[in-house]
């Protein structure tokens, strides 16, 4: 399960997820980041509370990315919580995904 | 829809010829049960994390093989990581190439040949019926490849199964593998399921070689 919370900051839309994202959360989060995604020029995905993320969850982040990039707008991931950040790594999806440590606004 | 183990083995037949290129080797097969996993996640049955896999819903699919996959499973809960399953799932299955091709001359899309080459030797071949699936495969391929965008979900799995199965030569020339060698690795390696089947066959043809360079 993970809880979402949107706010606006400097022109970015920060998605804050919560949680574990496995295959239970997938559908909700790609949906929550791809309407974000629709509605926004910028979208941060704040991780800093991340509890888990399995495949079914990365695979959501990439196509919320791959939803950005087909409307031009901006899509980074920041925060990444130290057990979200091993996975990040061992699947190189900080070769196709903006990361930043911290928020970019 | 094909399934991800139906869109695999059909990219092994050659469309002139319409015999399998895959020749049902060791990788080949680790491969299909890297296709099988795909299937199951992308029907929510199964989830990974960068070493386990785990069954998350047991209600069945509809589709024979990814059922008796699933259920074999589900009665095996010591087995937690996803290399483990990768080999009892290799050790164990029926032919998974063989029910692939079964359900794709079933749904109309390859017909099944035999003959004999010099009266003896048996000779089976599966032309396609209707090419414009195995286009639609080989196209979505060489869009993910070529392509500089993130690739559909699907797209990704198909890229990591392919690379493995070693299909992709017959659909892009060697100046193009040469030139997009780095996205083949970042597509395949994104994927927990393809990082474990590419292991379990390096570290299979190691096992394999070891012995033949003891007796050489």
């Amino acid at each position: 399960m993970i809880e979402v919370a949107e706010e606006m900051r400097s022109g970015w839309r920060v998605v804050a997820v919560r949680g574990r994202a496995d295959a239970a959360a997938a559908d909700h989060l790609e949906s929550v980041l791809k309407t974000a995604v629709e509605a926004n020029a910028k979208v941060a995905a704040d991780f800093s509370a991340l509890d888990y993320i399995s495949s079914a969850g990365i695979r959501a982040v990439l196509q919320a990315a791959r939803a950005a990039e087909g409307r031009q707008s901006e899509f980074a991931v920041c925060g990444l919580s130290p057990a979200a950040k091993k996975v990040f790594d061992m699947s190189g999806i900080q070769h196709v995904l903006r990361i930043h440590r911290e928020l970019p606004c | 829809m094909l399934t991800m183990l139906e869109e695999v083995v059909l990219l092994a037949v050659d469309e002139r010829t319409g015999s399998l290129c895959s020749a049902r080797e060791f990788t080949t097969a680790y491969a299909l049960v890297g296709a099988v996993f795909f299937d199951l996640a992308l029907a929510r049955k199964i989830d990974t994390g960068t070493e386990t896999i785990h069954v998350i819903d047991t209600a069945p699919t509809g589709n024979a093989t990814l059922d008796r996959v699933l259920g074999e499973m589900a009665q095996r809960p010591d087995l937690t990581t996803v290399r483990q399953w990768i080999e009892q799932i290799f050790q164990h299955q029926k032919d998974l190439e063989g029910e692939a091709l079964a359900s794709l001359i079933a749904q109309g899309i390859l017909r099944h040949e035999k003959s004999k080459l010099l009266w003896i030797i048996d000779i089976e071949r599966f032309p396609l019926v209707e090419g414009r699936h195995q286009e639609h495969v080989k196209e979505r391929l060489r869009r993910a490849i070529l392509g500089d965008q993130i690739p559909d979900t699907r797209d990704i799995m198909l890229v990591s199964i392919a690379e493995p199965c070693r299909l992709l030569p017959s659909l892009l020339s060697e100046e193009e593998l040469a030139a997009r060698r780095e996205r083949i690795r970042l597509l395949a390696n994104l994927e927990t399921i393809s990082r474990k089947v590419s292991a379990a066959i390096v570290s299979l043809e190691a096992a394999m070689r070891s012995p033949m360079t003891r007796v050489v």
